[in-house]
């Protein structure tokens, strides 16, 4: 039993990495999920191992997680996406103290140890004005494609301010800036700070530490990164594949039953029994 | 009056399932059963009513707690920055689901003061305020408080027509002694024995007693409390926790499941109101002075209420010491301002004695708990992974 | 006005116009610097709110009055309260709390440093339960320094329209347990401070508060004339901080003798607050404190006037009610005041509707503005419904808008433009129907 597996299952996409005893990434798959989920799950595990060029077989443990964790029916154990993004970020900037992860539908701040446990965390409630999903709200709002919002937005000269309400009350904030005739760039850069002070709140409940993590989807928009680290007075890592950082996490807790290394970890499956409401080996 | 299905002689997890099915039910069959009978209701606010006058008048004494629906008349009255509770109470009388011959709120906080007006200017019969005391420590509370109960008990003479006297409000004192003494034997039963008895049906049992009278009650707790005895539940390895924040708005009930299915609740503050006398109140002497000496004097706690004898924080460790948890889940319902507040001392005092615990926010409409049950199994994970590793205890929220 | 005036008048006039705001500012200013003071030498302090704040006892154990409320909402006047709310965030405290709270926290975490100055910490606390977070406010500090928090307890409106009134049975229980509790104060202060209670300073006291507070209302009623000589959100700010900073003081006596002098002269003369007053408004709320300026703008640029708000009641401590001490028996007459102004303060709040049934006709009212504030659920809950009421009833038209006393995350100012705009949009087309 040479590898470990972590497959992260997400509601777009479900990604799977394999790694060696060395905590190298030695195979990785990124595929949309779709309608059926536990087919995602398999499949983004089959190409992953395939990828790496090693036997199934030889995968001796597979961590699930991500919300369709559950769902990852060949897989030994599941944890949390937040223990997993934790980890993965540790694991890809060694130095992290504090991860942010920001995606479409939900933002969390986490705390960290040196070897990657979460001390503390903290996530965004049904409310969207913190997350991506504003940044698509703005999107639509403006006519203008999703990719493009960053870039745009960093050429404001005379930002508007944004609340940090809610996010179909913002709809309507944006609408009422552009009938007053202010330029999209600079109603944009309103959006990005309004979702920046947002998570900048979570970010404060648990506590900023140096070196800070930014994963997810929107750690991608220049835009974001830039005002972030203005908010933060420092430099975030963020990474082109911080995509992988939940799954990377699983694999790492999977390699950890593998090596044996720790024999009281609470993700045996005996005790990992306890947590979930359904059941593992279906 | 029987105002509940036939329940007799039949099994637990049938007794619960009808337990469950009236507390969820947002047309109130019991009440509504009660008044086809003729009989009169007195709706109060949480979290705390003296009933035992209600129903010494003959009144049927119900506990407005809210409920999971949406509010379509009541919403626009209401502004944005507001806890679903007020909301959809008041939806329940716009709606004719509840059907009160007398509505009596309490200030314990910003949002529920309002509801005087509020209900004032929209329903037919009267609302009342009831002042309890916050200056709880001195000494002339309990006179102030008596005079207070005397006032609500005029207005309920006014609408029953007639006068109370103070044998059947002794009786009635009794009725409601034995009900909070099954109710401490029924939390006593799940804090010793948590696999016997879930969170969320220990919280139906209990939360039916809002809704019917109490010697129903009584009969119904008297006979499951044995049944619960007899279960043969294994006892698992979970995480003691208590619940905290539910003094006011409660959380759906299937997030409490979801949450006993993660761990062992061993003690709560859900409807502390029903549970908030500790002792017995005395039979002998006068009945309105005893009522008010045991809301002040023999009471338990909530962030509504000041007690400088009382710090919440202090409780808070009381009870987790005497229920024997491991870990405390410090809830507060969205936009409960004294809920949110407390959550702060909390986290403090608990950070202080090295008591894990979670912070988190619910709403009584909340339908999708992935987020929630997300956050919970890894506060959950993280406990054990730091009980295993030594580490220090985390804190999360 | 005439283009021309005699050189006499004009002098007269630069000498009196302005002077409330400007003798307002420096008085205000004064003290801070004498909080400053008070905080170097350790002197003691007592926090207190602005419904019912005891200056009236308070002020015979000369304590200097802190009023957590005026600090706060300074920092939104200021432009800092985004720092003081982050740092009372990182500290724990809920985005969805009350901001003044928040401001405050922050304001005792950095040692009482405000820019307004230093801040004495709390000897003691006083407080009514006319605001239930005054009493998570209080236990905050209770926390952080062991200060004594006394509550008193104010029995305000049990239901709509006054059935308690002075005489009755009912009004002389309550009466009866605000006085025993202010008994109980009393005693307090004794122990705190070390110094006997003086009841005939007490009389001096009630004496002075008669005067301000006579003076008080007068200059509200002032506001009745057209044009309205003051606004009541710009101008009526002023008046307040001086109103509860200084309330049963010669300093603060004298200072509303001279507004009404300006005022009064105004009236006289027929000058507005305002160029040209053409809406008549009653602003129900508290203020947007962040954006306090704009704000008042977003009316005055349609000429529209504040000339009367809720505010100026609830936030007096209920001065509104025609109330005087009989010094003859001074404690049981300070109960009734007590009992009488809180609770008046929490009417104000609750049945608004009832308040504003009363201002309506005296104040030529063309419309209502309702001013919801996500910090404060006292005064915001009922605004809806207050609104939907008041239309059911009068025919007056309102508007209703929400955003925030202190927390400018959640001032949202283009839609708010939008609406006053529409607003007035309203007002003119009916008054172009009606012509």
């Amino acid at each position: 039993m040479l590898y470990a597996a972590g497959v992260d299952v997400g509601s777009t996409q479900t990604k799977a990495v394999v790694i060696d005893r060395e905590r190298r990434i030695v195979g990785r798959a990124l595929i949309s999920t779709g309608a059926n989920v536990t087919t995602a799950a398999q499949e983004a595990f089959a190409q992953s191992v395939a990828a790496a060029g090693v036997a199934a077989s030889e995968v001796g443990y597979v961590v699930g997680t991500g919300y369709g964790r559950y769902k990852v029916t060949f897989g030994d154990t599941q944890v949390t996406e937040i223990s997993c993004h934790a980890r993965g970020a540790a694991q890809m900037f060694p130095g992290t103290r504090t991860v942010l992860d920001m995606g479409g539908q939900d933002t969390k701040a986490i705390r960290v140890n040196e070897r990657g446990e979460v001390l503390d965390f903290c996530m965004n409630d049904k409310c969207a004005a913190g997350t991506g999903r504003f940044l698509q709200a703005a999107a639509f709002a403006l006519e203008i494609p999703l990719d493009e919002l960053g870039r745009l937005a960093l050429g404001a000269n005379k930002p508007v301010q944004i609340s940090t309400t809610c996010t179909v009350f913002a709809e309507s904030e944006v609408l009422s800036w552009l009938s007053r005739g202010r330029k999209a760039e600079d109603i944009l850069m309103g959006v990005h700070r309004s979702i920046a002070t947002r998570s900048m709140a979570l970010l404060r409940r648990v506590g900023i530490e140096n070196e800070v993590s930014f994963t997810g989807g929107v750690a991608r928009n220049p835009c974001m990164v830039e005002v972030l680290d203005k908010a933060l007075g420092l430099r975030m890592n963020v990474s082109e594949e911080s995509h992988f950082m939940g799954a990377m996490g699983a694999a790492l807790f999977a390699l950890d039953h593998v090596i044996g290394a720790a024999l009281s970890n609470p993700f045996l499956p005996g005790r990992a029994a306890e947590y979930p409401p359904t059941s593992q080996h279906s | 009056m029987r105002l509940l299905p036939p329940w007799q002689g039949k099994p637990l997890q049938e007794i619960i399932g009808l337990a469950r099915e009236v507390v969820e039910d947002t047309d109130f069959p019991t009440v509504a059963r009660w008044r086809e009978q003729g009989g009169k209701v007195v709706g109060h606010f949480q979290v705390y009513f003296p009933e035992e006058i209600a129903a010494a008048a003959g009144m049927l004494p119900v506990k407005l707690k809210g409920a999971p629906l949406e509010a379509r008349n009541a919403g626009s009255r209401f502004g944005s920055y507001l806890c679903s509770i007020v909301k959809t109470s008041l939806e329940l009388a716009l709606s004719d689901r509840l059907k009160l011959d007398l509505f009596v709120t309490h200030p314990i906080c910003d949002a529920a003061r309002n509801q005087a007006g509020v209900w004032n200017r929209s329903v037919p019969y009267p609302v009342d305020t009831l002042y309890l005391p916050q200056n709880a420590s001195f000494p002339g509370a309990v006179g102030y408080l008596r005079g207070e109960y005397q006032r609500i008990q005029r207005r309920i003479e006014e609408i029953v027509g007639r006068r109370v006297s103070d044998d059947a409000l002794r009786s009635a004192v009794a009725v409601f002694n034995e009900n909070r003494r099954l109710l401490r034997e029924l939390y006593r039963l799940r804090r010793e024995t948590p696999w016997l008895l879930a969170t969320d049906e220990c919280y139906v049992l209990m939360a039916l007693g809002a809704v019917v009278e109490r010697r129903e009650h009584n009969e119904l707790l008297k006979a499951v409390l044995p049944l619960v005895r007899e279960r043969t539940a294994p006892r698992q390895d979970r995480l003691r926790v208590i619940f905290e924040g539910g003094f006011c708005e409660q959380p759906p009930l299937d997030l409490l499941r979801a949450l006993g299915q993660l761990c062992y609740v061993v003690d709560d503050d859900l409807l502390i109101g029903l549970r908030w006398i500790t002792e017995d109140v005395p039979t002998l002497g006068d009945p309105l002075t005893n009522l008010a000496d045991a809301y002040l004097n023999r009471s338990s706690y909530s962030p509504v209420q000041h007690d400088a004898r009382k710090p919440k924080e202090v409780m808070l460790l009381k009870r987790i010491r005497e229920s024997g948890a491991e870990a405390a889940i410090i809830g507060g319902a969205k936009m409960c301002e004294p809920a949110l507040e407390e959550q702060v001392a909390y986290a403090k005092a608990l950070e202080e004695v090295n008591v894990p615990y979670f912070v988190t926010e619910f709403e009584e409409t909340m339908v999708s708990f992935e987020n929630l049950q997300l956050q919970l199994e890894t506060f959950v994970e993280n406990v054990q992974f730091a009980d295993d590793d030594d580490a220090a205890a985390p804190a999360a929220g | 006005m005439e283009a021309t005036q005699p050189a006499s008048e004009a002098t007269v006039e630069q000498q009196i116009l302005g002077r409330g705001a400007r003798e307002g500012a420096g008085l205000l200013r004064n003290w801070y610097a004498r909080l400053d003071a008070a905080a170097r030498a350790s002197e003691p302090a007592a926090y207190v709110f602005v419904m019912g704040s005891m200056a009236e006892i308070l002020r015979v154990f000369d304590f200097h009055l802190v009023f957590p409320e005026v600090n706060s909402l300074q920092t939104a006047i200021r432009k800092v309260s985004g720092e003081y709310l982050n740092e009372a965030e990182d500290y724990g405290y809920s985005a969805d709390i009350c901001a003044y709270v928040k401001a405050d926290v922050a304001v005792q975490l950095r040692g009482g440093k405000h820019p307004n100055g230093l801040i004495p910490r709390p000897t003691l606390a006083v407080l009514t339960n006319a605001c239930n977070t005054y009493i998570k406010w209080a236990e905050i500090w209770e926390r952080l320094y062991h200060t004594p928090a006394f509550v008193i307890d104010v029995p305000g409106p049990r239901h709509s329209g006054w059935t308690n009134q002075p005489g009755s049975e009912d009004f002389e229980r309550d009466r009866c347990y605000v006085e025993a509790q202010l008994r109980e104060l009393i005693v307090l202060c004794e122990r705190v401070t070390g110094r006997r209670f003086d009841i005939d300073r007490l009389r001096e006291v009630l004496a002075e508060a008669n005067a301000t507070g006579r003076v008080w209302r007068e200059m509200v009623d002032l506001n009745r004339s057209r044009p309205a000589p003051f606004n009541a959100v710009g101008d009526g700010t002023v008046y307040l901080g001086v109103m509860n900073a200084l309330r049963a003081t010669p300093e603060g006596t004298r200072y509303f003798e001279r507004v009404v002098e300006e005022l009064r002269y105004k009236v006289e003369h027929g000058l507005g607050s305002m160029p040209k007053e053409e809406f008549r408004l009653c602003f129900v709320g508290v203020p947007c404190y962040p954006i306090f300026r704009r704000f008042n703008e977003l009316f005055t640029e349609h000429n529209g006037n504040f000339v009367t708000s809720t505010y100026m009641m609830f936030a007096s401590g209920g001065q509104n009610v025609h109330f005087e001490y009989d010094l003859t028996r001074p404690l049981e007459s300070l109960a009734e005041g007590v009992l009488l102004t809180v609770r008046t303060a929490m009417f104000g709040m609750f049945f608004t509707d009832q308040l504003l049934a009363e201002m309506i006709e005296p104040f030529q009212l063309d419309g209502v503005v309702y001013h919801a504030v996500k910090s404060c659920r006292t005064v915001s809950t009922g605004l809806a419904d207050t609104r939907r009421s008041v239309m059911a009833r009068y025919d007056i038209p309102s508007l209703h808008i929400e955003s925030d006393l202190v927390d400018k995350r959640v001032v949202a100012e283009a839609p708010m433009k939008n609406r006053t705009d529409a607003f007035f949009e309203a007002l003119a087309g009916r008054r172009l129907r009606a012509a």
